[in-house]
């Protein structure tokens, strides 16, 4: 059965026992009091004694009630405190957490620092490894030419010998034996001799391309070497080339072989003077880092397209007209820096000109 | 002609021909193919004034052969002729002058011819 509210419950209590007193206190009375003048007087006693009566049972009732109000309140307000509390050390934990967390944050954060610096090391890594790679690949073509070149080279220079014996011998006949047709003979043997020269200057070149017997034990004074170089080119240069030399200050001394070294600038120059078609500038940059020395010959000339940039270091490739070049000019220079353990960079753009940067070390390395 | 006495060594005998041919109006003119050839020519020659060696040739090549030639007739100016570049080892005997000189194949013989005359005028 369900449990009256409290209200309700001493509401109907007060209703039934003030019924009750009411319908049975007067009958009672008569019953037992026959004088009407004492009963007066007892009904008022009767009034007093159900006020106190019905007074302490109010009393008696609210105060049990409320008593068991009292304790959930206080046991509320416990609760309260013990949530308070938990709220507090749970703020307190998520805090600590959170502290944790950006600190783990922060170690994340600089690891990922870390990654991003190693993989662009690696980039950089990679990229050097490529261009050495590269530079291996053109070391080793070169070395195998070398090998071939050499021999190609004797062999060629002794039928040469033959063509210019027996030509010798035949100009001596014509100059002191056959006398009358020397003019139509000399345009003959001068033919012959011409072909000879040319063949014979350029197996003299494709030997130039393998140094390996020669020394790097001179000292190298470099700004004299390219001003020599200059002098050597004099009659290359026109009037409307200006040639600026940008020399660092002191002398950079390279201990390598003099005569290669002539030659590289020699075809480094020749190129950059030959590039420019009508009136330009050919710069010439000296520097020097710890024991590096670098230079940079710049030229105003036609330049170079991006493609073809890569092959000009091949023996034969060439961009000038047949009988102006060979070819093998920068691959000579090519060969002339890599024996010297040096480094060779080209960069050009079309009708804006090309940068040729030269790297040697100031001691040949794998000479000490 | 001169009564100068020039040994020419050299293993291709077109070679050989060619320079005894061209320069034998100016020159007495012996040949020899090989080192050994020249080193016993020289034995019964002993007016021989110059003598001129290719580089690269069977048995000895052409500064072995000088060098051993130079131990016995040290009065004769030697030369080298070859169709190879200048190794170290020629080099070595420019510096020490065991050699005077040395021509490049191909070689313009006239250039040979005067070489001589200066040297034996």
């Amino acid at each position: 059965m369900k449990k009256l509210k409290f209200e309700n419950r001493i509401t109907l209590i007060y209703l039934l026992v003030g019924g009750i007193w009411i319908a049975f206190s007067d009958k009672i009375l008569d019953y037992m009091i026959k004088s009407t003048e004492l009963i007066t007087r007892i009904q008022t006693f009767k009034g007093w004694f159900y006020v106190i009566v019905t007074a302490l049972l109010f009393y008696l009732f609210l105060k049990k009630h409320l008593n068991q109000l009292r304790k959930t309140e206080n046991e509320l307000e416990i609760h309260q405190t013990n949530l308070k509390q938990l709220v507090v050390e749970k703020t307190k934990e998520l805090d600590t957490a959170i502290a944790e967390l950006q600190d783990i944050n922060v170690q994340l954060y600089e690891k990922n620092n870390i990654i991003n610096k190693q993989n662009s090391e690696l980039i950089e890594a990679f990229g050097q490894l490529k261009q050495t790679q590269k530079q291996l690949l053109l070391a080793e073509k070169m070395a195998s030419l070398n090998i071939l070149t050499s021999g190609f080279a004797h062999e060629i220079n002794n039928p040469l010998n033959y063509i210019l014996g027996g030509l010798t011998g035949l100009e001596n006949y014509f100059r002191e034996v056959d006398k009358q047709n020397n003019e139509q003979t000399d345009l003959y043997i001068d033919s012959i001799k011409t072909g000879v020269a040319r063949a014979s200057s350029l197996i003299s070149e494709l030997n130039q391309l393998s140094y390996s017997k020669d020394a790097y034990r001179d000292d190298c004074a470099l700004h004299p070497l390219i001003e020599n170089c200059l002098l050597l080119l004099q009659d290359q240069l026109r009037p409307n080339i200006m040639v600026k030399k940008n020399f660092m200050e002191g002398e950079i001394v390279i201990w390598g072989n003099i005569s290669q070294l002539h030659q590289l600038f020699i075809n480094i120059l020749l190129n950059a003077i030959q590039s420019i078609c009508n009136e330009g500038i050919v710069l010439i940059t000296t520097s020097r880092q710890n024991d590096l020395c670098s230079v940079e010959i710049t030229d105003s000339g036609c330049g170079i397209s991006q493609d073809q940039l890569p092959k000009i270091t091949d023996p034969f490739f060439t961009t000038k007209e047949p009988g102006k070049g060979t070819g093998l000019g920068l691959s000579i220079a090519y060969n002339i820096v890599q024996a010297h353990d040096g480094q060779i960079d080209f960069k050009s753009q079309i009708n804006k000109g090309t940068t040729a940067t030269i790297v040697l070390p100031l001691i040949k390395h794998s000479d000490e | 002609m001169s009564n100068t006495k020039v040994l020419y060594v050299d293993d291709e005998s077109i070679n050989l021909k060619l320079f005894d041919a061209v320069l034998k109006r100016k020159f007495e003119i012996l040949t020899a193919e090989n080192g050994i050839t020249g080193l016993d020519i020289l034995k019964e020659n002993s007016d021989i004034q110059v003598v001129i060696s290719d580089m690269k040739m069977p048995v000895m090549n052409g500064i072995t052969f000088i060098h051993q030639a130079r131990e016995i007739w040290p009065q004769i100016n030697y030369y080298i002729l070859t169709g190879f570049e200048i190794t170290d080892q020629m080099q070595d005997a420019l510096d020490n002058g065991v050699i005077r000189k040395y021509f490049k194949k191909p070689v313009n013989l006239n250039e040979i011819s005067e070489e001589i005359e200066k040297m034996t005028s």
